[in-house]
C-alpha cells in the first residue's frame, strides 16, 4: 500500500477517536482523555508505517509499545494520572482482540489451520506488546532517576 | 486478639484492594495500595490478591480477612479516586475516619459518562482503525451503529449479572445478525469485516495483553486465570456470532 501524507492524517485521527471512545467506555478519569488519544494515535500510526514497510507483526507492535511506554509515561507525570489510564485506551487498536475472536470462531468451526494460525497471531501481537513494554519502562526508569536527582539538587539549592 | 480499630483497618484496606481489583488495577498495584495504607493507619499488614479474592493479613496477630471478588471489566475513574484518597492519607492530609467514608461512597457511586456519551464512546471504537482503507467507508460507517447496537446488547445483560459470559455471547449475536441483514439488505458489502470493526467495545485484546504483562512481571496465578478469562470470552462472542450466522443461513435456505 502507498502511504500517502493524508492517509496518514486520516489513520491518526481515526485512531484518536477511537481511543477516545475506548476511554470513555472504560470511564477513564476525564483529563486522561486528551494525552491518552495522543498516545494511541502516534502508536498506531507509527505502527502502520512499520508495518506497511516490514509487513511484519512482531516489530511494529514492539515499537508501538515502546512509544506508549515513552508517551504515556511522559503525560502522566505531566497531567498527574496513574500511567495505566493511559496505556488501557491507547492499547485499543493495537491490541490483538479481533484475532483472538477470529481464532475462537475457526476453533468451533473445526478449522484446525486458521484457529492455530489467529492464536499465533494473538501470542505474537501480545509478546509484541509485553515486550515493548519491558523496553519503555526500562528507559524510563533511568529518566525518574535522573528526574528524582535533579529533584533533590534543586530543593538543596534553596 | 484484635481490637475494633484494627478491624476497622483491615475492613477497609480489604474493601480498598476489592474496589481496586474489581475496577482492572493490576495487582501489584492493588496489593501496594492496601499495603501502603495499612502501614500509614499504624498496622503493618501483608495484602495477597488473586483476580478473584483479596487476602488482607496482619501476621503478628495471625488474623486474616478474605474479600471474595468477580472478575470485573474496567472502571478506571475508580481506581483513580481510590488512588487519591490513599494518597491522600499516606500523606497525613485526611484522618482514618475521612478515609473510611469517602471508600465507602467511592463504593457506591463513581462518576461516570453519561448514556448519550457512552453510546457515542462505543460506536466510534467499533470503527476500528485496522480496517481503514480495508473496508469501505460504506461498512465502517454501519459498523458504527451496529457496535452500538452490540454493546448496548451486552450492557442490558451485563447489568442483570444472570450467566456469566452471556452479555459477550448476546453481543457478538447481536452483531452478527445485525450485519448480516445490512448486507442482505444490499446496504453492507463485508459482513465479516463490518462484524470484527464492530466487536471492537466487546472483544478482550486489553485483557490478554495484560495478562501477558502481570505474567511476566510475577504474577503467575492471577494472569494465568485472566488470560483463560480472555479466551472464555473470545469464545462465547465467537459462539454468538457463529449462532447468528447459521440462523440467517437458516432463514436464507428456507
Amino acid at each position: 500500500m502507498q502511504l500517502t501524507f493524508m492517509k496518514l492524517l486520516i489513520e491518526f485521527i481515526i485512531s484518536f477517536v477511537s481511543t477516545v471512545g475506548f476511554g470513555i467506555i472504560t470511564n477513564v478519569p476525564r483529563r486522561s482523555l486528551l494525552p491518552g488519544g495522543i498516545t494511541g494515535a502516534v502508536a498506531w500510526t507509527a505502527y502502520v508505517i512499520l508495518n506497511n514497510i516490514s509487513g511484519t507483526l512482531f516489530m511494529p507492535n514492539m515499537v508501538a509499545a515502546v512509544i506508549i511506554g515513552i508517551l504515556g509515561n511522559l503525560f502522566a507525570i505531566l497531567y498527574k494520572v496513574p500511567v495505566n489510564m493511559i496505556y488501557v485506551p491507547s492499547l485499543v487498536s493495537l491490541v490483538p482482540g479481533g484475532i483472538i475472536y477470529e481464532a475462537m470462531r475457526s476453533f468451533a468451526q473445526q478449522h484446525v489451520n486458521s484457529t492455530l494460525e489467529y492464536l499465533m497471531s494473538t501470542l505474537i501481537v501480545a509478546m509484541a506488546l509485553t515486550a515493548g513494554f519491558f523496553v519503555s519502562e526500562w528507559l524510563f526508569r533511568a529518566i525518574r532517576i535522573r528526574m528524582r536527582q535533579l529533584e533533590i539538587k534543586e530543593r538543596a539549592n534553596k | 486478639m484484635l481490637t475494633d480499630h484494627e478491624k476497622d483497618i483491615m475492613d477497609v484496606c480489604g474493601q480498598v484492594g476489592a474496589i481496586l481489583l474489581t475496577s482492572g488495577a493490576e495487582i501489584q498495584r492493588v496489593e501496594q495500595t492496601v499495603e501502603y495504607i495499612g502501614r500509614a493507619a499504624g498496622l503493618p499488614l501483608n495484602c495477597y490478591v488473586t483476580v478473584t479474592a483479596v487476602f488482607v493479613s496482619v501476621n503478628e496477630l495471625a488474623a486474616t480477612m478474605t474479600f471474595k471478588t468477580k472478575l470485573g471489566g474496567f472502571n478506571l475513574q475508580k481506581v483513580d479516586e481510590i488512588n487519591q484518597v490513599s494518597r491522600l492519607f499516606t500523606e497525613k492530609k485526611i484522618d482514618f475516619d475521612t478515609l473510611k467514608s469517602r471508600v465507602s461512597q467511592i463504593d457506591k457511586k463513581v462518576i461516570d459518562f453519561n448514556w448519550p456519551t457512552k453510546i457515542l464512546g462505543a460506536g466510534l471504537v467499533s470503527v476500528a482503525p485496522m480496517f481503514v482503507f480495508k473496508a469501505t467507508w460504506g461498512d465502517l460507517g454501519l459498523a458504527f451503529f451496529i457496535g452500538i447496537f452490540g454493546y448496548l446488547a451486552a450492557q442490558f445483560f451485563g447489568h442483570h449479572k444472570v450467566f456469566p459470559y452471556l452479555p459477550e455471547l448476546v453481543g457478538g449475536f447481536v452483531i452478527a445478525l445485525l450485519a448480516i441483514f445490512t448486507v442482505k439488505l444490499g446496504i453492507g458489502i463485508n459482513s465479516s469485516q463490518m462484524i470484527v470493526s464492530a466487536l471492537m467495545p466487546l472483544v478482550p485484546g486489553v485483557a490478554i495483553t495484560n495478562s501477558l504483562r502481570e505474567i511476566t512481571s510475577g504474577e503467575l496465578i492471577s494472569g494465568t486465570l485472566r488470560a483463560v478469562d480472555a479466551i472464555l470470552v473470545a469464545a462465547a462472542i465467537g459462539g454468538g456470532v457463529l449462532l447468528a450466522t447459521s440462523i440467517m443461513i437458516g432463514i436464507g435456505n428456507m
